[in-house]
């Protein structure tokens, strides 16, 4: 046996934790091992992928997962993020496993020769750890579905857990929420084909055709790249306080606040990555806060 | 020990440990920050017996590791990219100076443009700086070599500083099995340094003098080249050494499935596993295909590779790095180490892949053999290849467009 697995997720989510603590869990059940993350600047909401491999045999592939037999993917709003691309290479018969509560249908990428497992994890986590961490849930339902020991899944977990440095309590409500995600699944039987590879490559000539610098004369272009769905907490302008002092305007990093014709300020969705710094500066408490999903 | 999970990081620093180092002067840079983490929360907690200082920046760092080496200690250091160039002026001190430290690089191109992931230009920076380099494939190989490399610098015949290379990402932040050697076996295969003058105040002694005249300043450069070049042979002694303790055997180079193998592929550090990987596929296609890969870099295994190169029909070099004007920095080498053979292979085709971190398939090295084949006996000088997919040249046509620039 051989798996791939590539977890997406958002920067505070865990990912790169459900890669380690599926690493560990699969190296304590006596397969050899191997986890990577990849993220740029670390910043909370971007999109993370973090790999895992395990074997039976010696592990001879090393860095990126392009075929990975099980993609987790741990925010919805994933599936479709161009940069993020969490079915890409998915081999057919493999494992999507989808935390959302939508119908397996709408988060499948449009693949209909995978199996497209769909969990809420979110509710879950928030129920018992009071904020959306998923690493512990999301390496149970991979490490369950793989047919990993529930011993060895549980010792990798703690042990994950106390290398990242959490409290007994916070060890001890994390093995719980794993335990009932580990409990609810069975374990799948994966046959899976690796997709045609499409490593075209381009001459050097057509490399080198055109310019030479990273000059960028399109400036003012970030408001294309649409962070919105980075948001975890949504600020909420509350316009009978609100004194149209411009504070929050001022303070906002992503100018994602605009003055509209009115005069009032108004908060750009799209862009808004939900730091919070303009409820944190608001002279008259005019800015609220809910959670981006209303839970 | 019994095999564990770790990343190239935490082998480095754990091979440190095991080394009983005196003296770590650190400043943190993305990749190599976990390595230093890691050493201070050891110091702190009692775990390592180490001096640890963080300094104001590397050029600082490199002269306290260079100066404390001198004074005696054993000396450990980190760094990554930016930060290695930054030092840079104090490696050809240090390395003057005789002081026979370790280095961990890991490698992250270099600026301009940014990134965080790897490739060789920066550990190549400091290729002509009379340090020695051994450059990893492996997490396990990282810990080894940092050892091994201590074995190697302290040696009377060497007395230079060396580099430990580990490719930022790929081995840094990748855990996979590990096995630590036994501390009490490491104190037998690396006794405590035996510093020649060591600064002692009963013992005034002057250390980095001037010679301020050009036939004293080549009679020690000669000497530094003639030391570096020793250095091979003691690295075989020691690996032997090391082999008959931790059962690991290392060569200045490393061979694989080249018994038989008409087109050999070689290359250095983590992307060589997947080197392997196109080795394998090639040969499931009946291709006789072989890699060569480099573990030595400085002092140059030229012996080494003119010997399991020659006699071969084609053979590439993989750089992942690039000397604008000149191609990447490695085939040169290869090329210079075959150049007096009757029987060199006819084809030395230059690739250039990688670049800041630029993924890598299997799929592409494929491509590589491939190109090697085709080529051909007799044909012209093959021209070289910049790998670049198809669909990562969209993308980046797509950045660029978005930017308000021709692509």
């Amino acid at each position: 046996m051989f798996l791939r697995v590539r977890f997406h997720g958002r920067g505070g989510q865990g990912a790169k934790t459900a890669s380690r603590i599926l690493g560990n869990a699969a190296f304590g059940d006596g397969y050899n091992a191997q986890d990577f993350p990849v993220y740029g600047a670390e910043r909370r909401g971007a999109p993370v992928t973090a790999f895992t491999r395990f074997s039976d045999s010696e592990i001879t592939e090393r860095g990126f997962i392009f075929s990975p037999d099980v993609v987790a993917v741990m925010d919805d709003s994933l599936v479709a993020d161009q940069s993020a691309n969490p079915f890409a290479g998915l081999r057919k018969g493999g494992l999507a496993i989808v935390n959302t509560t939508r119908p397996a249908a709408e988060v499948n990428g449009g693949r209909d020769d995978v199996t497209v497992l769909t969990l809420d994890l979110t509710r879950q986590a928030l129920d018992v750890l009071g904020k959306a961490v998923l690493s512990a849930s999301i390496a149970a339902a991979v490490a369950r579905s793989a047919g990993i020991s529930a011993e060895a899944f549980v010792d990798g977990l703690v042990d994950e857990l106390k290398e990242v440095g959490l409290s007994d309590d916070l060890i001890s409500k994390n093995v719980t929420m794993a335990e009932a995600v580990y409990d609810e699944l069975k374990p799948v039987k994966l046959r899976t084909e690796e997709l045609p590879a499409k490593a075209e490559l381009v001459p050097f000539t057509v490399v080198v055709s055109g310019g030479g610098s990273e000059d960028i004369v399109n400036t003012g272009n970030s408001a294309s790249r649409r962070t919105g769905n980075w948001r975890i907490t949504r600020p909420v302008i509350d316009y009978l306080k609100c004194t149209d002092c411009m504070i929050c305007y001022a303070y906002c990093p992503e100018s994602a606040m605009s003055v509209r014709a009115d005069g009032r300020v108004a908060i750009d969705y799209d862009n808004c990555k939900g730091c919070m710094i303009c409820q944190t500066e608001c002279p008259p408490r005019a800015i609220g806060s809910s959670t981006e999903d209303g839970r | 020990m019994k095999p564990e999970l770790m990343t190239g990081n935490r082998a480095a620093a754990s091979a440190a440990r095991l080394a009983r180092v005196d003296y770590v002067p650190a400043y943190p840079i993305t990749p190599q920050t976990e390595i230093i983490e890691t050493i201070a929360y050891w110091v702190r907690e009692g775990t390592m017996d180490s001096k640890f200082v963080q300094l104001e920046s590397e050029h600082s760092m490199m002269t306290a590791a260079g100066a404390a080496s001198l004074a005696g200690a054993r000396v450990f250091t980190a760094t990554s990219s930016q930060g290695l160039l930054y030092a840079m002026e104090m490696l050809y001190n240090v390395s003057g100076w005789r002081a026979p430290m370790v280095l961990a690089n890991v490698s992250r191109a270099l600026a301009a443009p940014i990134v965080l992931e790897p490739d060789h230009n920066d550990v190549l920076a400091a290729r002509d700086s009379g340090f020695l380099q051994f450059h990893s494939e492996t997490c396990q190989e990282v810990a080894d070599l940092v050892l091994l490399a201590y074995r190697v610098a302290e040696d009377r015949r060497v007395m230079l500083p060396a580099i430990v290379n580990l490719d930022g990402f790929y081995l840094s932040f990748t855990r996979e099995k590990v096995v630590l050697p036994e501390q009490a076996e490491v104190d037998v295969f690396l006794p405590p340094y035996d510093p020649p003058h060591p600064i002692r105040a009963t013992s005034p002694v002057a250390k980095g003098s001037a010679v301020m005249e050009g036939h004293l300043y080549s009679y020690f450069r000669y000497n530094m080249h003639a030391a570096a070049l020793r250095a091979k042979e003691v690295f075989n002694e020691a690996a032997r050494d090391y082999q008959g303790h931790f059962g690991r055997a290392y060569g200045p180079v490393d061979g694989y499935r080249l018994e038989d193998a008409d087109y050999v592929l070689t290359m250095s550090n983590s992307f060589t596993t997947l080197g392997r990987q196109a080795v394998n596929r090639m040969r499931e296609q009946g291709v006789k295909a072989g890699l060569l890969k480099l573990r030595m870099v400085r002092p140059f295994p030229s012996e080494e590779v003119a010997a399991l190169l020659r006699g071969r029909k084609a053979a590439a070099v993989f750089d992942q790095n690039l000397s604008p004007g000149m191609g990447g920095v490695f085939y040169p080498e290869v090329a210079a180490s075959l150049y007096h053979l009757k029987d060199r292979p006819e084809t030395l085709l230059p690739v250039v892949g990688g670049l800041g971190g630029k993924q890598l398939t299997a799929d592409e090295m494929c491509k590589v053999f491939e190109t090697m084949r085709a080529v051909g006996k007799g044909a012209a000088k093959p021209d070289p290849m910049f790998l670049m997919r198809a669909d990562e040249l969209a993308r980046a046509k797509k950045a660029l467009a978005t930017a308000g620039v021709q692509g």
